[in-house]
């Protein structure tokens, strides 16, 4: 892992700390799951889900091959609006840190590191 | 379809009695519960200010050193791991502790079955500590909870293996209503009222709870409940006319309101729209219980009923001198709306032999109507007001405007006629739209805003939904009570819609199906309205 790396890895764990400490995290998970209902991507990945379930079988399923199965497919199609909307928050969220913290992380090399979500 | 709903009760019946890994069973006799409810409580469903705090600081792979996803703490000791690079796995392996939870959602993973293990115990605590923490964080809108059967429901629904199947062919919510002696006023209102969208999903919810602590059997609203899942649960077959499903007999209904409505005890004819404003009210009595006995302001209720009928009225006093509005709001519950030729015309052609040259003409519809309603009346100089800033009686005009629209409007026709003279019932044909728009009747259109001109300003009109205008003010026609007969003998009958578009008449015991042009084209004497907004489309 790079310096680069190893810095980006930090200021990205001190965005998430206090986004879980300003309870902005739970808002914003909220609404992702509101919007992905609404447009209809939850149901999608439902249905995935139980196609996976018939093929394998109900005995040997486990919640690791359901995740690998339906995963990829699952974030392709997650609308862009939805992307763009949530996007746009994470950021208005940071650069709020930013200006509120003297030795703040830059705010584009932020938004340049992809975010791994569950 | 029978199969499906019989594997369901069978798997709820399994996750209930018995146990799916006995590893989990093994940490349950030997630790306990706490260690779970504690992680939980600390670090799952949050509620302080403190706690958010040491959530957020500790939620680290101590392998990693890094706050990411799928963190998972180890049940047998204090260890987080991440599970996407596997530190916790590792953990489990060097410590032997088989066991570890996600501290997303709570879910227990075994090492030893290599999978998430259900567990009711476990899970209980879940439901209970997340049920805690979404109530403090105040969540915008109720949480949405999936419904879980209890070992109750469980068994009722073993001992009933029958099951009724709903589809679009089905009738539900249609019942016909024995006439106990010239009730067909009453049944006319109950099948409305049975047909009014949030009223009936308030009483099928059993939203309701009683204020008669000695005595029950008094209480309106709780006969209304009974009432309403009589009808609304009733499920009648494709064809009406067999008269498969037996017909209501509203015998207790019509006791208790003889009972709290005096004034209607008897055999005799009644008129619906009376019979309408006295239920109401006694509900709204019935129910004031619930919102606090000292508040005792319409404006202020909150109860169901309250909640869909109670709209308000502007009232605006224009001094004719000075132009001085003083404005007084008021609520509303129905509309009455007047027929045949107005005051102003009757006067005149009282006094003049001649034809008196009139630019006013009799309503014909119900939006002229609704015109005449909010139309600004001189009070005459019979009437004088005394105006606050011209400190003397003067001269002025009032005028009617719609401040705040309820969710249910209900308009009365005045087709009966009592005057010291005669009576009489003015049979005019009156037509009604299906879909009506009230914005021409608002206060921020009509009405004034103190400054002695009419607002022009339509924003207000306007809610927004998903950024998107909406015009709040849409309603649509969703039963008709009508009038045949004379004043002295005629009979009720009722139209009523179902779904969107399916309108039957509700004739006593008999329901048949109606074409909505039929409902156009009937008399019209009671008009139920209800706001557009609400629909599912």
């Amino acid at each position: 892992m790079t310096d680069m790396d190893k810095t980006n890895h930090r200021m990205l764990a001190i965005a998430k700390q206090n986004m879980v400490e300003s309870g902005e995290r739970d808002q914003l998970m909220q609404l992702l799951r509101t919007r992905l209902l609404e447009c209809g991507w939850r149901d999608q990945v439902v249905m995935e889900c139980k196609d996976v379930v018939r093929d394998v079988g109900v005995e040997n399923i486990t919640l690791d091959k359901l995740i690998a199965e339906v995963t990829p497919k699952a974030r392709q199609t997650v609308p862009d609006s939805v992307k763009r909307e949530l996007l746009q928050k994470i950021k208005n969220s940071i650069s709020n840190q930013s200006s509120l913290s003297s030795s703040a992380p830059s705010f584009s090399s932020v938004s340049s590191v992809s975010f791994n979500h569950n | 379809m029978y199969r499906s709903s019989d594997r369901l009760v069978a798997y709820y019946h399994q996750r209930m009695s018995s146990s799916i890994c006995q590893h989990l069973d093994s940490f349950k006799h030997k630790y306990g519960l706490n260690s779970y409810q504690i992680i939980y409580k600390q670090f799952i469903s949050v509620t302080t200010h403190e706690s958010r705090k040491r959530k957020a600081r500790n939620s680290i792979c101590f392998t990693c050193r890094l706050p990411v996803s799928r963190l998972h703490s180890c049940l047998y000791c204090v260890f987080f791991g991440c599970f996407t690079g596997h530190h916790i796995h590792e953990h489990s392996k060097t410590q032997n502790h088989n066991l570890a939870m996600d501290l997303s959602y709570g879910h227990i993973y075994c090492f030893t079955c290599e999978d998430y293990m259900h567990d009711k115990d476990f899970e209980t605590i879940a439901k209970k500590q997340k049920h805690r923490a979404d109530k403090v964080c105040g969540a915008r809108c109720v949480q949405y909870y999936m419904w879980e059967p209890t070992s109750q429901e469980l068994q009722v629904l073993k001992d009933n293996p029958q099951r009724k199947r709903i589809s679009d062919n089905s009738h539900i919510g249609l019942r016909g209503l024995i006439n106990l002696g010239n009730t067909c006023f009453m049944n006319c209102i109950v099948q409305a009222l049975t047909h009014t969208p949030l009223l009936r999903d308030y009483f099928l919810a059993d939203r309701h709870i009683c204020q008669f602590e000695d005595d029950p059997s008094m209480c309106l609203v709780c006969e209304m409940s009974r009432l309403f899942q009589e009808v609304a649960l009733n499920c009648l077959p494709l064809v009406f006319y067999s008269g498969k499903s037996s017909p209501h007999t509203p015998y207790k209904l019509l006791h208790l309101v003889w009972t709290h409505a005096r004034h209607l005890a008897g055999y005799e004819q009644q008129d619906a729209h009376e019979f309408f404003i006295a239920t109401l009210d006694v509900l709204h009595r019935h129910c004031r219980g619930t919102n606090g006995p000292t508040n005792n302001s319409p404006i202020h209720c909150n109860c169901i009923i309250d909640q869909i009928f109670t709209g308000s009225l502007q009232s605006d006093v224009v001094c004719q001198s000075c132009k001085g509005v003083s404005s007084v709001e008021d609520p509303i519950w129905d509309f009455s709306l007047d027929l045949g030729p107005s005051l102003h015309m009757r006067q005149q052609r009282a006094t003049s032999s001649t034809q008196a040259v009139c630019d006013e003409s009799e309503p014909k519809s119900l939006i002229d109507c609704l015109e005449r309603f909010t139309r600004p009346e001189h009070l005459g100089s019979s009437a004088k007001i005394k105006c606050s800033s011209c400190q003397s009686y003067q001269e002025s005009t009032k005028q009617l405007s719609l401040k705040k629209l309820p969710v249910v409007a209900s308009f009365h026709l005045k087709r009966f006629e009592h005057s010291s003279r005669f009576h009489k019932k003015i049979s005019s044909f009156i037509s009604f739209p299906q879909y009506l728009d009230m914005t021409p009747f608002m206060a921020s259109k009509i009405g004034c805003t103190g400054s002695g001109t009419g607002s022009t300003d339509g924003s207000n009109v306007n809610t927004y939904i998903n950024g998107v205008p909406h015009n709040d003010n849409k309603y649509c026609l969703f039963a008709v009570v009508n009038h045949s007969g004379t004043i002295e003998t005629g009979h009720y009958t009722a139209f009523i819609r179902q779904h969107r578009d399916q309108w039957f008449k509700c004739d006593d015991h008999l329901i048949m199906r109606a074409s909505v042009q039929e409902v156009l084209d009937s008399e019209g004497y009671l008009l139920f309205y209800h706001k557009q907004i609400l629909e599912y489309e």
